[in-house]
């Protein structure tokens, strides 16, 4: 298997996904952290790193439809660690979560999708990486 | 929330349920992306504005209690669709449609947003 189209392909719609939640989780954060900050610090700044966290694995993604698939195979790595700790974390430390962040509960705010993205990512990459036979 | 806000948020949310049912039939079909699908999408960017627009006349009846993040979702819901058909505009394949399936359920998301934040 050759490397992905650019142009045409599944991660046209991961690439949305990515750009929709860089929008919401930064969007959140950003108001969140502006005018109520006191009220939940820890949940606030960890939803503004999983804003941050969108954007670098929706330019990891871009990448790897261009041929470059290294930076998103840890990005993408990143990410689902990230919605387990913080998802694990917000069901067994609940009293440092007074508000919800984007991963809370594995994301089941935003119908888990959260949870979702990164394993799509992970076998679209997967599914998408050269085999070592052809590549050689 | 004004009176005549919800039914037009329910409009928009019902017709972007269609719109992403029938992107979401072109990815699972395989099919190229059709020009009524483009077209179905842009309607739903209508229905947007005027939800948007209603949204910003009802805030002479009162102010939301989360007014930032209210007017965050009113702008959001008229930016994606556009957003989302300017990134595909090159490209007619059956993936092009995931993109617009993902808009259209966020447009929808969104206008209930608006609701439960007025």
């Amino acid at each position: 298997m050759t490397a992905p189209n650019p142009r045409q392909g599944p991660h046209l719609v991961l690439l949305a996904v990515y750009a929709l939640f860089v929008l919401a989780a930064g969007a959140r954060s950003i108001v969140q952290i502006a005018t109520q900050f006191d009220e939940a610090p820890f949940a606030y700044v960890l939803s503004f790193v999983a804003a941050l966290t969108y954007a670098a694995g929706w330019f990891a993604i871009r990448r790897a439809a261009h041929g470059r698939p290294a930076f998103a195979r840890v990005m993408l790595w990143v990410e689902l660690a990230g919605v387990v700790v913080v998802g694990t974390l917000s069901l067994v430390k609940g009293d440092w979560f007074p508000d919800a962040t984007v991963w809370s509960d594995y994301g089941r705010g935003y119908g888990w999708v959260p949870a979702i993205l990164p394993i799509a990512g992970l076998v679209w990459l997967h599914r998408s990486a050269p085999k070592e036979d052809e590549a050689a | 929330m004004s009176g005549a806000l919800t039914p037009i948020a329910w409009i928009v949310v019902g017709y972007a349920l269609l719109v992403t049912v029938a992107a979401g039939l072109g990815v699972a079909l395989k099919a190229p992306r059709p020009g009524w699908l483009d077209q179905l999408a842009w309607m739903l960017e209508v229905l947007a504005i005027v939800l948007a627009l209603g949204a910003l006349a009802a805030l002479d009846e009162g102010r939301p209690d989360e007014l930032t993040t209210h007017l965050g979702y009113v702008a959001a819901v008229v930016v994606m669709m556009p957003i989302a058909l300017l990134s595909i505009r090159e490209d007619r394949g059956s993936w092009s449609s995931g993109v617009v399936a993902v808009a259209a359920l966020a447009t929808g998301v969104v206008a209930v947003r608006i609701m439960m934040t007025r």
